[in-house]
């Protein structure tokens, strides 16, 4: 814990080359590596246990004790599971792909037109009606889930991956992370673009969005990762099978088969690590969109 | 004259362009107004009627929102029977009391643990070579970014009684045969609290931590290395350096990072739903579960909504009292 400022400032160590204190310090490094090495290992066990029960055959998953490692590693498990008339993954792939990807685009387009309007222009109630979007956040969705369903039943968009698209169009997030970028663009842009004759969507298009990459890019995989990712909501409005969303499926899945968790664990592989590799690889734009959130 | 030509055109022209600005501000604001009243206002002033109505969706009920007719106005009904404690009280009240001790006891747990272990884990990691650094974050991180539905399968088969790896590690450690059924065994209570919940909120925290990590690396590397130089040279012991700086410089986060903590424990489904569905005996039945089976598969969803309400008043209570608490101790 208090190993931050264990390392020892480099003026301090010309002062007093004390061998005993540089030898301590080592020893707390090599301690510090190893609590995080098997830290790392608990943290990752999981993961690993997931992916090679995935290989074992239906006789050893039952196995008591359990193997850990496959011991006739077999691909019969993916085999199953892509000929599986009833789990046409593809599908469901492509249920989620849709509306995650809709949703993604909707937030960005939103989240930047409106917190431009916000940031750059003064017209009454602009305060109460950013105080209303922001205040929506902090309503838990327990709450605007009843109504939200019977609105889209009331729409007939239930089993319409529309009805998971259209609710979500504005995200509140988006427009408050927007606004606070968009306000550090500078108005004199703006004002001789006006001045040149550009329209106000030319402006918004040309001038502002070009300048909004990074913040983007962030906004849109973490709601691409949110949308792919939600399973209550889905749950809800998609009750048809042909439309559910990969999570829905893989919990369906895994009651279907609750006795050969070999087959589950090789769904779950599938269902779960490709996206997984993608989130990871662009680990650094969500962690940064994340700390907008934790920060100040 | 020419030039009282040209200033009246320069004002129409000025004129014009406010014009276009106006109708800009208009044609982005007026349909988010528009979908916002639909999306969000109506929603929630919806949830807290509903909550005053005895409503299913399978009924017909007047044509203002169903409500009424059929789905007969109730008053606080609901809320009054929230607080029956009497032993006559009927089903769903006394599943309610269930789920509102499990989803406390599990908020509880959930957020000193939490910060107990990404705090210092942020700061571990943080002092470890630039190199390996990202090679730690993304191990704790990666489960973040995991569908918590593929997740709790895991942990399902991770804590399976015969086949599990859980209690294949015991048998490895002391040689003897376990069987545990720890998501599964209504017996097993660990200091008053049944293990299955344990085991969710272990799960829980095992998928959540990579977010709180992330933020409290990123706080401490806002923290000026000379400030700790500083008081290192002063004579300041690498505690106390941790103590009397880090940690106050660190306070905003903290109450910032619990509170949003909290409120997330406070609703999560996922978890819950996938690996137990709310057993054994609803020793891990959340209020959301509570209110999701209540609304979608008992079809009460006036109830529903009354429990939905008491979620957010927990929600908005709990924060605005986490925030004066930590507060009051950073300010001094």
């Amino acid at each position: 814990m208090a190993t931050t400022s264990e390392r020892v400032p480099v003026s301090e160590r010309r002062d007093e080359p004390r061998r005993s204190g540089v030898g301590r310090y080592r020893a707390s490094r090599g301690l510090l590596y190893v609590v995080l090495i098997v830290l790392g290992i608990v943290a990752a066990l999981p993961f690993v246990w997931m992916f090679l029960s995935s290989f074992k055959s239906a006789a050893e998953i039952r196995q008591v004790p359990p193997t850990f490692w496959p011991q006739e590693g077999t691909l019969d498990n993916y085999r199953t599971i892509l000929n599986d008339p009833e789990l046409p993954l593809w599908l469901f792939y492509k249920n989620s792909a849709f509306i995650a990807i809709m949703n993604t685009i909707a937030t960005l387009f939103t989240g930047s037109i409106l917190g431009y309007v916000f940031a750059k222009f003064e017209f009454r109630g602009r305060q109460a009606l950013f105080w209303f979007i922001l205040g929506t956040m902090m309503i838990p969705s327990q709450v605007t889930m009843l109504p939200g369903y019977l609105i889209l039943m009331q729409l007939r968009l239930l089993n319409n991956p529309w009805g998971l698209i259209i609710p979500s169009f504005i995200s509140a997030f988006a427009v408050f992370v927007m606004r606070q970028f968009i306000v550090s663009i500078p108005n004199d842009e703006i004002y001789s673009a006006r001045v040149d004759g550009a329209s106000e969507w030319r402006i918004y298009r040309s001038i502002v969005l070009p300048q909004l990459g990074a913040p983007l890019a962030t906004l849109g995989m973490l709601t691409f990762m949110f949308n792919w990712n939600a399973y209550l909501w889905p749950l809800i409005v998609l009750t048809q099978p042909n439309k559910r969303t990969l999570p829905i499926i893989l919990y369906w899945y895994s009651t279907q088969h609750s006795s050969q968790v070999n087959l589950v664990m090789a769904a779950s592989v599938l269902i779960v690590i490709p996206v997984l590799i993608v989130f990871a690889l662009s680990q650094k734009w969500i962690v940064r969109g994340l700390t907008l959130t934790g920060g100040k | 004259m020419s030039q009282a030509i040209e200033i009246r055109r320069r004002r129409r022209w000025f004129g014009g362009r406010e014009g276009a600005q106006k109708r800009f501000v208009a044609g982005v604001t007026l349909p988010a107004i528009a979908f916002m009243l639909v999306f969000s206002l109506l929603p929630i002033v919806w949830a807290f009627a509903l909550a005053f109505f005895d409503f299913s969706p399978r009924r017909a009920g007047t044509p203002f929102l169903g409500l009424g007719g059929n789905n007969p106005f109730v008053g606080l009904e609901h809320f009054r029977q929230m607080l029956d404690t009497s032993t006559g009280q009927s089903v769903q009240v006394s599943q309610f009391h269930t789920a509102l001790k499990v989803t406390l006891a599990f908020a509880f747990l959930v957020v000193p643990l939490n910060l107990a272990i990404t705090l210092p884990l942020a700061a571990m990691i943080e002092s470890v070579h630039e190199r390996v650094k990202p090679v730690f974050r993304t191990v704790f991180f990666l489960p973040v970014l995991a569908s918590s539905v593929g997740v709790a399968i895991i942990w399902v088969f991770v804590l399976h009684p015969q086949n599990g790896l859980l209690n294949g590690i015991i048998r490895a450690f002391t040689g003897k045969t376990t069987q545990i059924g720890w998501i599964t065994d209504a017996r097993l209570v660990f200091l008053g609290i049944p293990v299955a919940l344990i085991a969710v909120i272990v799960a829980y925290l095992w998928q959540d931590i990579g977010y709180n990590l992330v933020i409290f690396i990123a706080a401490l590397q806002a923290i000026p290395q000379s400030v700790k130089d500083a008081a290192r040279v002063d004579g300041a012991s690498a505690w106390q350096t941790f103590r009397h700086i880090t940690l106050p410089l660190l306070m905003p986060t903290i109450l910032l990072t619990s509170i949003l903590t909290m409120i997330s424990a406070f609703q999560v489904f996922d978890l819950f739903q996938v690996m137990t569905d709310g057993g054994p005996q609803d020793q891990t039945r959340a209020l959301s579960l509570d209110i999701y089976q209540e609304a979608f598969r008992f079809q009460k969803m006036g109830w529903a909504a009354a429990v939905s309400v008491v979620l957010f008043a927990l929600v908005f209570v709990i924060s605005l009292a986490q925030t004066r608490l930590l507060r009051s101790r950073w300010e001094y």
